[in-house]
């Protein structure tokens, strides 16, 4: 058993690098840019499943759930996002009435994978690969985009190492824990606007890339799953905050006036096409869940959920320079912890099927005054659906999210942002298909 | 071309007024007859120059479009100004030069008064006491331009029935002594308190009309006064020259100038002639006094600017106008700058995209973002919810054009960073003999020694 376990890491540590390779940027899904989207079974019940132990995404879910888990199962998937709508219509003083601009469309697949492996019938070891952050928000049109001097594409890519031990305290108890080795990536992009002393008015003077290494923070998740009686199970999860401090490069890119004489001071007084260091930090928020699911029916579990986000750490950007070659800036975001609902329904219709609704409300965390063309983020209702088959030793899970954001309007800018009024409302919609793969013996 | 410009500008004002127009809540304000009073910033002045494609963009006019009104009438000048636009023909070096010719009057047979009443270089005195220029200079000017004979501006604003009145009087006031040099034009504060209090108070008492007042700007914080450094720079380096470890410091007046006095924006020639720089680079000869404002000076100025703006405030308080602290918005922008959508915008000269040519007058860009202010004071004060007018014309030129038009960036498309981006700094400012005249008509003239307040208009 021992060896076999200590086996099955080799071909994850593989993975892992795989998916480091192949980790996508991912939009916000869950309020901020969380995703909170990592089992398919998870997506049709609107992830409402921290009360419930009987898939291995409770080693993300919820590390207590693990304990439960008498032989070994794994399981593998993606899920597939995209925005079906991602509007921006401006209003005064800027950009102005009648702007309108959207963002490209978004098609990534983040992934995630789990294995528990019981050592002892008390306790179990188990690895998740998972990927709770992203964020990608990338403009069309980025050389005449009013928000181009903002940002044309802020990207963070994330994913989780998160290997994990359980402990089956008394038959009804089980309580676990994990480490998070989280690897992360920033890209930001976006115009350096310039005054045109001929026309005295802003002209386009260079395009800035920055984009940071994969850099590594850590953290740890608790969690614990009771299940006083048949018909009820409860529980909680705690993952911790991580903060991941940024190291890259930004490049700066002319932008052809087809003016020599533009170009000439431009290439005089700038440092293009070299690499100027940056360093950047991100505070990711700790999470917390609670969960009771009860067994309403012998077919039919119901699970309701309540999460908290602590985002309020998350309050400024720094985007640093230390050449001088560029200017350093802090970008002001100030946001708010935040919560979210959820409640989730599972019919084993047959032995072998199974079927899923949910719905939740997901609470933005942003302030008003810090949605910008970097990070618009609203408040949401999601309804779920999804449908599980049990064979095997095969699993098979499919789940379907539709997001309705609630249109969000900025109309004031908080004294001292750097990055002025950039007002008008975002409108979006989003689709998320969520597919696993599980294995059990 | 500009004609054309104009015309463009102007039916793009037209299809900008909404709509729904009616429809705006102007709270306890009412726009049905507005008049505005005061100076060049009032008038619309911009590089130099009264002219159409800045007037038609100026702060009164954009408050009365997003207020509703349509009929904002103004003593429009065509192409290319009275006195003629200034314009940039190159940067290095940096040369300035007026266009050829003059503008004409363009609405002079208004059959009512202008809604728009200000005058260029008028200051508190002159308001209420000016009708026409020819006493003063044997013949007509601005005055006679704008006024028409009707009477002085306060009466005009007065006579014009007004149901709403800006003011934003007082500037040329302190002013003249900055861009000159010589604290001997302030207007005394005894003299300028009595003249404030009664412009607003008969303007209030003969009106009713409700009101928004703006004070007055740290005049010593214009590009005009900071520009040109107090030392040599090597102008085929743009570095300072260094000679033994230390600055070299330009020769003024009353000898070698000190880190807080400042060579103003019209000393270019002088320079260029070699007057103010140390033998062998220059003649070794000062600087004259009007091309040096000094430190005790510019406090001097500002300190009197701080009492003119206390009279200012507790004024409108008075009468229950909005209030635009005019001051803290122009040190705002001389310290931090503002941005606007990730673009930055600050008081330097040519790269900072808030003050023309003149070194004194706002951009188009200024012009609309000080209407904003005007704005939000109004709908702070009066509970109205007039809707801040669009940026992003000003910003990009979209449907206005530079200050002449897009035929300038075609002549010589060079442009600068921002100074948030990259520190540029020029070393020439070489306004031609020709801009110079131009210039001094507008800034540094004073007239025939009517006390310290009454000078030639800008």
């Amino acid at each position: 058993m021992r060896r076999r376990g200590a086996l099955s890491w080799k071909p994850w540590g593989v993975m892992a690098l795989g998916a480091m390779a192949i980790a996508p940027a991912t939009p916000v899904f869950a309020a901020g840019f969380s995703v909170f989207e990592q089992s398919a079974k998870a997506t049709g019940m609107a992830d409402a499943v921290t009360a419930q132990s009987d898939d291995p995404s409770t080693i993300f879910y919820n590390p207590g759930g693990m304990a439960f888990f008498e032989r070994a199962a794994g399981s593998a998937g993606a899920t597939y996002i995209t925005e079906t709508r991602a509007h921006f219509t401006g209003a005064n003083p800027f950009p102005g009435d009648g702007v309108t601009a959207s963002e490209k469309k978004l098609e990534v697949f983040p992934p995630h994978l789990y294995w528990v492996q019981p050592i002892t019938p008390q306790f179990q070891v188990g690895l998740g690969i998972e990927t709770p952050f992203g964020l990608q928000t990338q403009w069309n049109n980025p050389d005449t985009f009013p928000g181009r001097y903002l940002s044309t594409l802020a990207a963070i890519k994330d994913f989780d190492i998160n290997p994990s031990i359980s402990w089956r305290v008394v038959p009804e108890l089980g309580i676990g824990a994990g480490f998070i080795i989280r690897k992360s990536e920033v890209a930001l992009e976006r115009d350096v606007p310039a005054q045109d002393p001929f026309t005295f008015t802003t002209v386009n003077a260079a395009k800035v890339k920055l984009k940071s290494n994969y850099d590594t923070g850590y953290g740890f998740d608790v969690g614990f799953l009771h299940k006083p009686t048949p018909w009820l199970s409860w529980g909680a999860s705690y993952r911790s905050q991580i903060n991941v401090n940024y190291s890259g490069e930004a490049v700066l890119f002319p932008r052809s006036s087809g003016d020599p004489v533009f170009d000439t001071i431009l290439a005089h007084s700038l440092p293009y096409n070299t690499s100027i260091g940056a360093k950047t930090e991100i505070k990711f928020p700790a999470q917390a869940s609670l969960g009771f699911a009860f067994k309403v029916m012998p077919d039919v579990t119901f699970e309701v959920d309540g999460n908290w986000f602590g985002w309020k750490h998350f309050d400024t950007v720094p985007l640093d320079f230390p050449s001088g070659q560029l200017p350093s800036s802090t970008i002001i975001e100030r946001w708010k912890d935040s919560y979210a609902v959820r409640g989730g329904l599972n019919w084993a219709a047959t032995p072998a099927w199974q079927l899923r609704l949910g719905y939740v409300f997901d609470q933005s965390p942003q302030p008003e005054q810090t949605v910008n063309p970097l990070l618009p983020d609203a408040n949401r209702n999601g309804v779920t659906a999804g449908i599980g088959f049990r064979g095997h030793p095969v699993d098979l899970d499919l789940g379907v999210m539709y997001l309705f954001f609630a249109d969000r309007t900025r109309t004031t800018t908080f004294n001292g942002d750097q990055l002025g009024d950039f007002f008008g409302t975002y409108s979006t919609r989003a689709l998320l298909v969520s597919l696993t793969v599980g294995f059990h013996r | 071309m500009y004609r054309t410009t104009a015309l463009v500008s102007l039916l793009a004002l037209v299809l900008l007024v909404p709509g729904a127009a009616l429809a705006v809540n102007t709270g306890s304000a009412d726009f049905t007859n507005y008049v505005s009073a005061g100076d060049s910033l009032t008038a619309g002045f911009m590089s130099g120059s009264l002219i159409d494609t800045s007037q038609l963009h100026d702060y009164p006019v954009i408050i009365a479009t997003q207020a509703g009104v349509s009929d904002f009438e103004q003593p429009l000048v065509s192409p290319p100004g009275i006195p003629a636009i200034l314009h940039l023909v190159g940067l290095f070096p940096t040369v300035i030069v007026p266009e050829p010719g003059q503008g004409q009057p363009e609405n002079l047979n208004l059959p009512r008064l202008y809604n728009n009443l200000a005058v260029p270089g008028e200051t508190a005195g002159t308001m209420i006491t000016v009708k026409s220029d020819v006493p003063s200079t044997g013949k007509p000017g601005l005055h006679d331009l704008i006024l028409r004979g009707f009477g002085t501006q306060l009466e005009e604003v007065i006579g014009a029935k007004p149901t709403f009145v800006s003011l934003w009087i007082g500037n040329n006031d302190a002013l003249g002594a900055a861009t000159s040099g010589n604290v001997a034009l302030l207007t005394p504060l005894p003299v300028f308190t009595q003249e404030y209090q009664t412009i607003v108070g008969a303007i209030a008492s003969m009106t009713g009309a409700k009101m928004v007042i703006a004070n007055i700007p740290d005049v010593t914080s214009i590009p005009f006064v900071t520009t040109i450094p107090p030392f040599l720079v090597d102008p085929t380096t743009n570095q300072p020259v260094i000679f033994n470890g230390n600055l070299v410091p330009l020769i003024g007046p009353k000898g070698l100038l000190g880190p807080g006095d400042h060579v103003l924006l019209s000393a270019g020639p002088d320079l260029n002639k070699g007057l103010g720089i140390p033998r062998p680079l220059g003649t070794g000869l000062p600087l004259p006094a009007s091309d040096v404002l000094l430190a005790a000076d510019a406090a001097t100025i500002d300190n009197q600017v701080a009492a003119f703006n206390v009279v200012i405030q507790a004024t409108a308080q008075q009468v229950g106008a909005a209030f635009v602290d005019a001051n803290a918005l122009l040190k705002e922008l001389a310290t931090t700058g503002i941005q606007v959508g990730g673009i930055p915008f600050n008081a330097s000269f040519l790269t900072g995209g808030v003050f023309a040519y003149d070194g004194v007058h706002p951009t188009h860009f200024g012009y609309a973002f000080l209407a904003n202010a005007f704005i939000d004071a109004i709908n702070q004060k009066f509970g109205a919810a007039i809707p801040p007018a669009n940026l992003s014309p000003a910003i990009f030129g979209e449907a206005i054009g530079g200050p002449l038009g897009s035929a300038s960036s075609l002549e010589s498309s060079t442009a600068s960073l921002s100074s948030a981006t990259l520190p540029i700094v020029w070393t020439r400012y070489l306004f031609t003999a020709e801009a110079m005249r131009n210039l001094e008509s507008v800034l540094v003239t004073p007239t025939s020694g009517s006390g310290g307040h009454h000078r030639r208009p800008h």
